[in-house]
């Protein structure tokens, strides 16, 4: 192994690698724990970009063959059971740990001043990764992601201005047809994963730039004077890190073999719409908002309202870094962290609510 | 003589060009009326289908709507012809019922041989011999607040029917004059008995309009009991398939009463696999005693056949449920499923032709869909079983690395 590393050493000199990993350290302090939830959401994004491509060989895209094809890889092909479920579970412990990642990093106030850029790209990412979710669970072509995609489009459609063409462009036409399974092939397997690609290395090169942010208590502490005790992150970072990727594997292999992802039945265009339809969990608090609105809100449509108020939010979530100046100043932020505080109670308040009440 | 002046008159009048233009006087002194029974039409008759289309009470009645003097409302000479009873009734309702031209313009689709079918009927000959106790148009259709037959209100839509027809045939004191033609006293139990069956229950209780009531048996207009003879072509109808088995089968020349032999007629009750067999309680049962019996060895084969297709198929169901449970792709095997009852249902359509040669083979396609299921549903269980192991094994050789980097992860931080 060492004669491979010269030989290569030899031609490209490593040497600045080398030293960087050799000198690259992390932060110890009590909140130390929640630096392995960006880790674990990038482990979870390559197990799911692994599982896709293997079930891209046998995955066909049409209407007429989508929801066979997956027949055939969970009842046929060998393990094709296991590689579709990893993929389906992966994808909502990934968008979980992508959630818990962009909260704790919020709550930290990590985004602050240098690292906006940083948090920027992971905002980003946590919408591609919602897209991920969006496009790929209507690939099966069953029954009840047909019906959630019509309702999904449909919110997309009550953007206002912009809707009719947006839910015209996702589904290549004015309902969701075989037209609509091929745009969100497409998404799912080429234009999501090039601009994750891109972004996923933008952020990394962010995080190993500027390092790991520490709690602003921690920073005064240093500022003032203090010791800043570090591990090094080769290996004894990494290896913590792995020790939680095989606890996520661990729980993969348990939720595939004991909850495997339900098939459900073949999309029937004209078939009545099937009662207990909802979206993925992670659009259900959005979803059962949009529900609750009344027709109408001060003159104005209530759901053309309700999609406005969410784009404004994630656009607000974005640019955040710019609005808490006294984070950046390195002062607490109160008023921040009780919106933090509002907004995931209300995630996880009318995520349960609407799972209840669907 | 004088019946054939008043109809003609009638007919002459009867016409939506004499629909009253100006109030109707008729109307505003019979609602005043003290006398409730005289009283009644003029309140029951707003919202009447006739009124609606613009006729009114001298059109049935005569005389002269737009005075409020009653001798000049009631002038003979005006054709006013009081309360028609009996046969003046049908004549009534004929003259603008059984005419073509004239119903076109107000119903294009409706009948027009109400008045000819009545006459044919039981209901129709007995008035023509001078009963006035039978049924005549205004008994089922109402008199002065007559509504469409599609109208749920009305006495002759299908829910009501039977009701409507109970008035007097579940009336003892009504009944007590007629006769059968063996001159048994007529039954009076028909409507309890069909308000049990399963075509009530599926006319009353799911509001199945396809569901027959009293009229899809014994006609309306032409109602009659239908003869021994057209038994199996009435409940054919409906059940054509069995109409066609039965047909072929041996008890098409043995049975009197055809379909009600076994089915009862207005008491139909949901049919069952247990009717068939040779136990106490089925109706095989009650002709095929002896054992030695070819029917009864008949019977026995085609429960026999029956018992083994249903707890197949109940046996597969749960296999399949159970797989499905937890979590395995079925959806193949639903398929054959429901092939193996859909053999079910053709299996039950069999026994009707009573061979058990034919019911078996049925039986044997069923079996041997329902064969493949299990095969399949016992791989299934199968491979589930070898998931878990396979788990058990993964988790254990996870949990090692686990622990030896929880432990090298310790003596890093020994060395530190």
């Amino acid at each position: 192994m060492s004669q491979i590393i010269d030989w290569v050493d030899e031609r490209l000199d490593l040497s600045g690698i080398r030293h960087f990993i050799a000198e690259k350290g992390v932060p110890i302090h009590t909140q130390k724990i929640w630096y392995y939830l960006g880790g674990v959401t990038l482990f979870l994004f390559m197990v799911q970009v692994a599982s896709g491509i293997l079930l891209l060989l046998y995955y066909r895209p049409s209407a007429s063959e989508a929801y066979e094809s997956v027949q055939f890889i969970v009842t046929q092909v060998e393990f094709g059971w296991l590689i579709r479920n990893i993929h389906s579970w992966s994808a909502n412990l990934l968008i979980l740990a992508a959630f818990a990642h962009l909260f704790s990093v919020f709550f930290l106030k990590s985004y602050r001043q240098p690292r906006e850029l940083t948090w920027i790209s992971g905002a980003l990412l946590l919408f591609l990764m919602l897209g991920f979710g969006f496009s790929g669970y209507l690939l099966p072509w069953n029954e009840l992601a047909f019906f959630a995609t019509k309702v999904g489009t449909g919110i997309a459609g009550a953007v206002p201005f912009v809707g009719r063409g947006m839910l015209r462009f996702l589904r290549g036409g004015d309902d969701v047809t075989g037209a609509t399974l091929s745009r969100f092939y497409a998404l799912h397997v080429a234009i999501l994963p090039a601009m994750t690609t891109v972004l996923v290395a933008l952020h990394l090169l962010f995080v190993q730039r500027q390092g790991m942010s520490v709690p602003m208590k921690e920073a005064r502490r240093l500022r003032a004077g203090g010791f800043q005790k570090q591990m090094p992150f080769f290996p004894d970072y990494i290896l913590r890190d792995v020790l939680v990727w095989y606890v996520a594997i661990a729980l993969l292999a348990a939720l595939a073999a004991f909850y495997p992802w339900e098939l459900g039945r073949k999309a029937d265009p004209f078939a009545a719409v099937p009662a207990g339809i909802r979206p993925e969990w992670y659009f259900l608090a959005m979803f059962h908002t949009l529900k609750l609105l009344p027709s109408h809100i001060l003159g104005f449509e209530g759901e053309r309202l309700g999609v406005l108020a969410f784009g404004l939010a994630a656009a607000l979530l974005v640019v955040v870094p710019f609005l808490d100046r006294r984070a950046s100043r390195e002062e607490s932020s109160p008023w921040f962290t009780t919106v933090g505080l509002a907004a995931l109670l209300y995630f996880v308040a009318f995520t349960i609510i609407g799972y209840l009440a669907s | 003589m004088a019946a054939g002046t008043t109809a003609a008159v009638l007919v002459l009048s009867a016409s939506p060009v004499n629909a009253q233009t100006t109030a109707n006087q008729c109307l505003v002194c019979h609602a005043s009326l003290p006398d409730a029974a005289l009283a009644a039409p003029a309140k029951a008759f707003p919202g009447d289908v006739h009124q609606q289309r613009g006729f009114g009470c001298v059109d049935c009645h005569g005389g002269n709507a737009a005075t409020p003097d009653k001798s000049q409302a009631h002038n003979a000479a005006r054709g006013y012809r009081g309360k028609p009873r009996g046969p003046q009734i049908i004549a009534t309702c004929a003259r603008c019922h059984s005419d073509p031209e004239l119903m076109h313009k107000f119903a294009p689709r409706q009948r027009v041989d109400q008045a000819a079918e009545y006459a044919s009927s039981v209901h129709g000959k007995r008035l023509a011999e001078g009963d006035l106790g039978v049924a005549t148009c205004v008994t089922c259709h109402g008199a002065h607040g007559v509504r469409l037959v599609n109208d749920a209100r009305s006495p002759a839509f299908p829910t009501n029917v039977a009701a409507t027809c109970g008035t007097c045939h579940s009336s003892a004191e009504h009944m007590k004059s007629y006769k059968l033609p063996n001159g048994s006293p007529l039954p009076t139990s028909q409507r309890a008995e069909y308000e049990r069956s399963v075509h009530y229950a599926a006319l009353a209780g799911q509001r199945d309009m396809s569901a027959p009531t009293c009229n899809d048996c014994h006609g309306n207009h032409g109602a009659a009991p239908p003869g021994v003879s057209s038994l199996t072509t009435v409940c054919g109808t409906c059940h054509t398939v069995f109409q066609t088995k039965f047909a072929t089968s041996v008890h098409a020349q043995i049975f009197e009463k055809a379909c009600i032999e076994c089915h009862s007629n207005h008491a139909v009750l949901a049919p069952s696999d247990r009717m068939l067999g040779t136990a106490k309680d089925t109706v095989c049962a009650s002709c095929h005693e002896d054992k030695d019996d070819p029917g009864f060895v008949g019977a026995t084969k085609m429960h026999d056949s029956m018992e083994r297709l249903t707890s197949a198929v109940d046996s597969s169901a749960a296999l399949i449920a159970r797989v499905k449970n937890d979590g395995m792709e079925v959806g193949d095997q639903e398929l054959a499923l429901n092939e193996a009852r859909t053999k079910l249902v053709l299996a039950r359509t069999e026994v009707h032709m009573f061979d058990p040669a034919a019911l078996d083979a049925i039986v044997n396609d069923g079996t041997k869909i329902l064969a493949g299921v299990d095969q399949a549903g016992t791989k299934a269980l199968g491979e589930l079983a070898y998931r878990r192991r396979g788990l058990f094994v993964s988790l254990g050789v996870i949990l090692l690395v686990v622990t030896a980097l929880a432990l090298k992860i310790k003596d890093l931080g020994k060395e530190q």
